[in-house]
């Protein structure tokens, strides 16, 4: 069944058609709370969290975005309250442009031995690299270049002017390549 | 974009986009004229589609457990067929 005619089911009441939107959405809201907190147990968490906010809220869902667009939003109003309830995190500042851009002319990942993904060692590398980025960076970084939002929508959903959002992600990127230009010159 | 190595258009198009420049712009018609004849931007932009590239592949699965954990904080595991 298509999700707009879910939508009008679920809200009229039918919890069958409520828990087919849950189906229909829970690996997509999994994975994204999963790559912006990188922890197993809270993406969980705020998953839950988010189905929760969606099945209150779903009444004031307009239906003139995707479903999973609002649950973005959702998810990372959770992520970012859950971080910055979390105090004895500290991210690192990434406003100065010539450290972010200091070993431009260094790389040649080409030699990089292990580039699959499912390889762990590669795995901690992003974890570790993303997890020194504040949320707010991550956010944006996360939304516009992996999830592939426009940044006109990314701006909506983070609650920024686009020159904002362009700006953090610009940081982001170049924050992230050079921490996995580090880890991969070790 | 290639899974590997993506090449100056991918990147380009990726940059010029996200700028909000339009392919064909003056801006973006420089940029690339400047990457075709530079192999150190080449190779940092390169390193850049590499990392979005990387972050996108890298998922995880909603195991069984959690998803019932799921229906069932939601109270819907009567209708989870």
């Amino acid at each position: 069944m298509e999700e707009t005619k879910l939508i009008e089911l679920a809200k009229s009441g039918d919890r069958q058609a409520l828990a087919s939107l849950v189906k229909n959405n829970e690996q997509t809201v999994f994975n994204f709370s999963f790559k912006i907190c990188r922890d197993r147990d809270k993406a969980e968490h705020i998953m839950q969290e988010t189905f929760y906010s969606m099945i209150k809220n779903l009444h004031q869902f307009d239906g003139h975005s995707k479903l999973s667009t609002w649950l973005y939003r959702i998810v990372s109003n959770h992520c970012l309250m859950m971080a910055r309830k979390d105090k004895s995190k500290s991210f690192v500042s990434i406003d100065n442009d010539d450290e972010l851009y200091e070993d431009r002319y260094t790389a040649d990942w080409s030699t990089i031995p292990n580039q699959n993904i499912e390889n762990d060692e590669l795995k901690k590398i992003l974890d570790d690299s993303i997890n020194k980025l504040s949320p707010e960076y991550r956010i944006v970084f996360l939304l516009r270049d992996v999830e592939g939002l426009s940044t006109e929508e990314t701006a909506k959903l983070a609650e920024l002017s686009v020159p904002a959002v362009k700006s953090r992600l610009h940081r982001a990127r170049a924050f992230l390549r050079k921490e996995l230009n580090k880890a991969f010159s070790r | 974009m290639s899974e590997q190595n993506p090449n100056c258009k991918d990147v380009m198009q990726h940059i010029c986009e996200s700028l909000g420049e339009d392919l064909e712009s003056d801006k973006c018609v420089a940029i690339k004229h400047h990457l075709d004849n530079c192999p150190d931007c080449q190779k940092y932009f390169n390193t850049i589609g590499l990392t979005i590239d990387y972050y996108k592949k890298y998922n995880v699965r909603l195991t069984d457990d959690a998803h019932k954990r799921l229906m069932n904080f939601l109270d819907l595991s009567d209708c989870d067929k």
